[in-house]
């Protein structure tokens, strides 16, 4: 390493956590490799031919998409945004309180922007996305875990963890969450708890992201209400993307929220990356005023629900048997799996040498260890006979380490 | 609003100043505005056909394109660009030393990111590009400001600066510079002073920053060599975009630096916004594979000269005489005009009456400054406009001496 570079770098840069997903991509790329690893979207369900349609539109306004955009975003993209989720935002959201951003990435880092100072506090659920936690910890924050079970987090015992970091001196900033179809626990949170969530926002002052990229996906069940849709005092900001229900190589995602915390993260984008590509936003435009967005989705989730179903039965099949537990998810990528005999770590390796690969939960949690007999599994990606053969892999993984334990 | 609000916001959110260009946005579109003020490309020279043909790449390569895809770049482009950029870098480059970004400006969010700590020091040019100086403003550094003559940079200055700062307990990290067609003074660095001004970075242990987005918008004369180029020791970061070159809509740029750097950058982005936007780099990847970059680029640098000539021409034909000095750009896309009988408030709100808008001076200036200086920019406006909007200007100009 060049001298003049490793004086020249910031504490953070010192102290900056690679994700361990991206980190994967070399290992899943080997050849035979069956993975369970990144969140990525199965690429036979991308409407390539629906979403080149839409190309004509670089044409016939080319002159205007080529040009610098509006850091706010592409007005046709938010107009149809705004009608698009009003259901789940409960009205019509004002194009003041929108902004498109790129990826819902970009979103998370522009909310750190506006709200953390170094040594700040954020709720999370634990385990939580682990790169929202990188982006806050990049941000200078550290963490409060609030646990979750088959009904989502736990928000009864946010009270309690803001009185006692109130008394620790520490000052909480804002509740992280993602209420369905969490990532990377799949559990949904309840009506009943999305209420006193914004009760709790309410009563102390303190503002939530709700993340919601999987919303959409849902298989069983009906649609639950937004956070957003039961706050009327403007503390909740909604974060939405077009990763899992388009394309995440469009790297399009938006935010709804109170017109002064957008302009805000509006003010910090217009330094970051000024506007998301005019480009692509277009693009996602086209597709979607096509009606191609509603019209495809229910392809997407019919896709979906035959590998989670094919996941859920082969659980049921190799591993359960072995002692594994795990909540069903009704929509979404993820089966977040408990292993109360072995260290996820240790079947990590193992797993990579039968060739399946999956993340091991610590990486999730707010608290090293938390997640050491966890892992993620997404099962969007591979074919169900393909899903079929990766748990037998654990499983046979699983009986390995077992053999060598007691050995 | 929620007012609590306030009390939970960030230092650099309270602290936090808009771009005074994109708020002029929406001035600049009142009707029968003329405008001088944002750099923006002229949508007539935007290659519309040609883009479009090359978007017949995601058909082709869809499942592919509409993936997550890596964080670092669409590998395609990045090989397109080592071998495109290879003369200006002087050297050959490895995929390792190069990040795609969204647009450079992230370039510089990333690097500040990357170096400087609340309080820490940067080096600019004075004046200088605003949207980068706000970027690292929000980031809490310090600025220690240079001033340029026609040569650029004087980069004879740093040393005493540099060492006055650390005497006095502080850090200063890097050099921002933008050694071709300078935003906003549209100066050029000589070759002279980039071997010095790399000879005193290597010797006070600082990185620099070599923005250079208007490299390749070249009116006259032969290219200078990269500061990169003549770096031996890896502590030249080198930022180029697609935004001058092609279109800024496509948000697509790039870094050229030391891997070990590059490898933290990278690892930032993925916070930041995972990758950028695949479906736009390939388009651009498939512009460039397609050599529309490069036949495209003279009819831009073409119609840029003409358009600069047309400006040069207005200025000394409608300024009053005498009362605005200014120097000929022979690339990029600014002139930067003083007035030193008129205040730029004064002259910008006589200005906007009479319908013709430029940027006052005084955000260019990280430490304050510029209060008879302003810039104008000639891409955007038509050759017609141009010449109605300076003899705006003059009258503007004159109803104020």
């Amino acid at each position: 390493m060049s001298k003049v570079w490793e004086s020249n770098f910031s504490f953070i840069a010192n102290n900056v956590r690679p994700s361990p997903i991206r980190e994967m991509l070399a290992v899943i790329k080997q050849p035979g490799m069956i993975s369970f690893a990144g969140g990525m979207p199965a690429p036979e369900v991308f409407p390539v031919d629906k979403f080149y349609e839409g190309a004509h539109i670089l044409k016939d306004d080319g002159a205007n998409l080529l040009q610098y955009g509006t850091t706010e975003g592409y007005p046709p993209l938010k107009e149809f945004l705004a009608q698009w989720t009003s259901p789940r935002m409960g009205r019509v959201a004002s194009q003041e309180e929108m902004l498109i951003t790129t990826g819902s990435q970009q979103a998370l880092d522009l909310f750190s922007w506006c709200l953390l100072d170094k040594g700040d506090s954020v709720i999370t659920e634990n385990p939580t996305y682990l790169a929202a936690l990188t982006t806050f910890y990049n941000h200078g924050a550290n963490f409060i875990g609030i646990p979750m079970d088959g009904d989502g987090m736990q928000v009864d015992l946010i009270p309690e963890a803001l009185e006692r970091a109130k008394r620790e001196g520490r000052k909480v900033k804002f509740i992280y969450t993602i209420v369905n179809f969490q990532n990377p626990a799949g559990a949904t949170m309840s009506v009943e708890r999305r209420k006193k969530l914004v009760e709790i926002s309410h009563r102390y002052n303190i503002p939530v992201f709700e993340d919601d990229p999987y919303g959409y996906v849902r298989y069983d069940g009906e649609h639950l209400p937004s956070l957003f849709s039961f706050d009327d005092q403007g503390g909740i900001l909604y974060a939405g993307s077009f990763s899992k229900i388009l394309s995440p190589g469009t790297r399009i995602g938006w935010v709804t929220g109170n017109k002064e915390i957008i302009r805000k993260m509006t003010v910090f984008k217009q330094t970051t990356d000024l506007c998301s590509s005019t480009v692509t936003q277009a693009l996602v435009a086209e597709y979607c005023k096509n009606g191609y967005l509603e019209g495809h989705l229910p392809v997407i989730i019919d896709n979906y629900r035959i590998k989670r179903d094919a996941m859920e039965e082969s659980f049921k099949r190799h591993l359960a048997p072995r002692g594994v537990t795990w909540v069903k998810p009704e929509g979404g990528f993820f089966y977040w799996l408990h292993f109360p005999t072995v260290k996820s770590d240790d079947l990590f390796k193992k797993a990579i040498e039968k060739k399946v690969a999956f993340v091991i939960g610590d990486p999730f949690c707010v608290k090293e260890g938390d997640g050491c007999h966890h892992a993620r599994l997404c099962y969007t990606f591979p074919s169900p006979e393909i899903i079929e053969e990766g748990v037998k892999r654990i499983a046979e993984a699983m009986d390995e380490l077992a053999i060598t334990a007691t050995a | 609003m929620t007012g609590y609000l306030n009390d939970l916001f960030s230092a650099a959110a309270l602290r936090q100043k808009a771009s005074p260009i994109r708020d002029l946005f929406k001035v600049i579109r009142q009707p029968g505005m003329i405008s001088f003020a944002g750099g923006m490309p002229d949508p007539e020279i935007f290659p519309v056909e040609q883009f479009y043909d090359s978007a017949g790449i995601l058909s082709r390569e869809g499942r592919d394109i509409l993936q997550y895809g890596m964080t670092d770049g669409y590998p395609p482009l990045k090989e397109f660009l080592i071998s495109w950029t290879r003369e200006r870098m002087g050297r050959p480059v490895s995929p390792e030393q190069m990040l795609i970004t969204s647009g450079s400006i992230q370039v510089a969010d990333l690097l500040t990111l990357a170096t400087i700590d609340e309080g820490d020091f940067v080096i600019t040019e004075a004046p200088t590009f605003l949207g980068t100086t706000l970027d690292m403003y929000n980031h809490g550094a310090r600025f220690l400001c240079v001033p340029c003559d026609s040569d650029g940079m004087q980069v004879d200055m740093i040393p005493a600066q540099v060492e006055r700062t650390r005497s006095e307990g502080n850090k200063v990290k890097y050099i921002y510079t933008i050694a071709n067609f300078q935003n906003p003074l549209g100066c050029t660095m000589s070759l002279k002073r980039r071997k010095k001004l790399v000879e005193i970075a290597q010797k006070y242990n600082l990185v620099i920053l070599e923005d250079d987005p208007y490299g390749y918008v070249r009116f006259e004369g032969d290219p200078m060599p990269s500061l990169y180029s003549l770096d031996d020791k890896g502590i030249v970061l080198y930022a180029g975009s697609f935004s001058k070159i092609l279109a800024p809509g496509t948000r697509v740029g790039w870094c050229v630096g030391n891997a070990d750097l590059i490898r933290k950058m990278t690892v930032f982005k993925q916070g930041v916004d995972t990758s950028t936007s695949i479906v736009s780099q390939a388009i651009v990847y498939e512009y460039c594979r397609k050599g529309y970059l490069d036949e495209f680029l003279p009819k831009i640098i073409a119609h840029y000269r003409k358009k600069r000539n047309g400006m040069e021409a207005s200025l000394q034909a409608y300024l009053p005489k005498g009362e605005a000095n200014y120097n000929k750009p022979s690339g990029g896309f600014f002139y930067w005009l003083n007035t030193p009988a008129i205040k730029t408030d004064d002259l910008f709100d006589k200005a906007i009456e009479k319908k013709v808008a430029f940027v006052k001076g005084e955000p260019f200036f990280p430490n304050g400054g510029g209060e008879h200086e302003f810039r104008m920019c000639y891409t955007f406006a038509s050759p017609e406009q141009t010449e109605e909007g300076i003899k705006r200007l003059g009258e503007a100009m004159k109803e104020l001496l």
